[in-house]
């Protein structure tokens, strides 16, 4: 049904990103053979690595897991199907949170078999120190963060790319706008995946999460009210 | 039980200050088939998206078999099939592909009907939907309405882009399985042929407002055209007479109800009732149209 149709439309770039995760490091290891250098910064380097990765995942199926109805002129379609609204915001979304999710695993699972192959200490990054969960929870959340914010603007822009840019936007001029309060008014502004306030890093990754999940409640709610 | 498909009750809806549908009361019985009459922008389409819960009333309120359209939707929709007017689909699927992802929604799909139709229809199922022409791109709409299963077949302009065979084989299927079935058929239209050929039922929309609504045989007997000779006779419309033309000394009257009588009356005045012949559909329709602008 809906769920088999949002895999359809993400099977593909999905299982490129997939194979991205499941190989970036292996052919990384064995182009660096006989060298120091997995050793030295492949913990390091699959870090960095495992954010990019998780990032262009996170925007990609954003933009083309959200429902697509109203730009296609399928929503008389879709909607007369009897189910209700939210139903198809929540089901595009759990199949794009599933995909995101199995790339980040099998990148990890690929990344430690691979540092653990070459490096005596895969868990110690000569650039960042000792790799703890955080290390690898933190930019999943803040790709969750970035998924859903780029989910929710689709569905409410109705149009794939200008979810995308709008997302982006403000992915990347969020941060811009925090350093410039900062340095303005001495003010510090939360951002995903960083602690709010004094709060302790896993309450503020828990409330991180609600409101990424609150973008797609508002996608939902607004979905749910507008007229074919 | 109740023994109308669709009832509404000055079901309203306006977009600022215009209004799209205007305080119509459709009564369909189960079982009929009703062609819904109504030139471009007469609200047909408004009043089905409304009756589908695509759109919100304004005011008034209407019922589905039953079922109220504002808090039950989602069981009018498992008993309800629909075949909007953009006959757009998901563009990258095959029809095969349309069918297995339309099947899941509804307990009562049949994959024999899907057979039959697909046979009988001519469809290519194993093209991309966006690969196949208009007419085909209406004919999978049809296959997923008649393959549901459902008790209600809303259907709005369904033979858009058809072919005359494709048309003439629609309205077959229509007439003949969908009699079988016991379903409620209910297509809005302006091809009155059409609606002449297998409605039971029908009712013309004109800016919004329900002009008529009966047994189509009903509507064809009160009607009458009364060719007249003589002077000085009546030229005035009424209520009773939707149109006078003068050609000389000839009148001809497009009357409602009781054209007997209105002959009689004509008679009295002097005048020699020539002709007093029924009207088509088409007929009826023009002449309901120009009364109300």
């Amino acid at each position: 049904m809906y769920f088999w149709k949002c895999w359809r439309d993400t099977r593909s770039f999905f299982v490129v990103f997939l194979i991205i995760a499941a190989i970036v490091m292996p052919v990384a290891a064995m182009v660096c053979l006989g060298t120091h250098l997995v050793a030295d910064f492949g913990t390091s380097a699959f870090s960095a690595t495992f954010g990019l990765i998780l990032m262009a995942v996170a925007l990609g199926l954003g933009a083309i897991g959200a429902i697509h109805e109203f730009a296609e002129n399928t929503a008389h379609f879709l909607f007369t199907k009897p189910r209700s609204r939210s139903y198809f915001v929540w089901a595009g979304w759990a199949v794009g949170f599933a995909e995101l999710l199995a790339v980040a695993t099998v990148n990890y699972v690929a990344g430690w078999l691979t540092l653990s192959r070459y490096s005596k200490n895969p868990f110690h990054s000569a650039l960042f120190g000792p790799m703890t969960a955080h290390t690898f929870l933190d930019p999943l959340i803040f790709c969750l963060w970035a998924y859903c914010l780029t989910y929710s603007l689709t569905v409410l822009l109705h149009n794939g790319l200008k979810g995308l840019g709008a997302s982006m936007g403000i992915l990347f001029g969020f941060p811009l706008f925090v350093v410039a309060i900062r340095w303005r008014w001495h003010i510090d502004l939360p951002f995903p995946p960083n602690s709010i306030g004094s709060l302790p890093l896993a309450i503020s990754s828990i409330i991180w999460i609600l409101v990424a999940m609150l973008f797609v409640l508002a996608a939902q709610l607004v979905v749910e009210r507008t007229e074919i | 039980m109740n023994e109308l498909a669709i009832d509404s009750n000055d079901l309203t809806k306006t977009y600022g200050s215009i209004r799209a549908v205007d305080g119509i009361n459709l009564t369909v019985p189960r079982g009929a088939i009703y062609g819904f009459l109504g030139r471009n922008g007469a609200g047909k389409t408004t009043t089905i998206k409304m009756l589908l819960g695509l759109a919100r009333p304004t005011a008034g309120a209407a019922h589905i078999l039953g079922l109220d359209v504002s808090t039950e939707r989602m069981a009018i929709l498992q008993r309800t099939a629909f075949v909007s007017e953009k006959k757009t689909l998901y563009p990258s699927l095959t029809p095969t592909e349309l069918v297995r992802f339309s099947r899941g929604f509804y307990p009562t799909w049949s994959d024999n009907s899907v057979g039959k139709y697909a046979r009988l229809l001519e469809i290519p199922m194993k093209q991309r939907f966006e690969k196949l022409s208009n007419g085909n791109q209406t004919k999978v709409w049809l296959l997923l309405a008649l393959s549901q299963g459902a008790d209600l077949l809303i259907l709005d302009e369904p033979t858009t882009a058809l072919d005359p065979v494709s048309v003439d084989q629609l309205l077959h299927v229509l007439a003949e399985d969908g009699f079988d079935r016991g379903c409620t058929i209910f297509f809005s239209s302006h091809q009155l042929e059409e609606v002449e050929r297998i409605a039971e039922y029908a009712g013309v929309i004109e800016q919004g407002k329900l002009l008529m609504e009966s047994r189509l045989d009903d509507i064809k007997s009160e009607f009458r055209l009364i060719t007249a000779a003589g002077n000085s006779l009546p030229a005035q419309t009424s209520s009773q007479v939707l149109s006078v033309v003068v050609e000389g000394n000839f009148y001809r009257y497009v009357v409602t109800k009781d054209a007997d009588g209105f002959a009689a009356g004509l008679s009295q005045n002097g005048a020699a009732i020539t002709n007093i012949a029924p009207l088509s559909l088409r007929e009826i329709f023009l002449q309901l149209v120009r009364k109300e602008q």
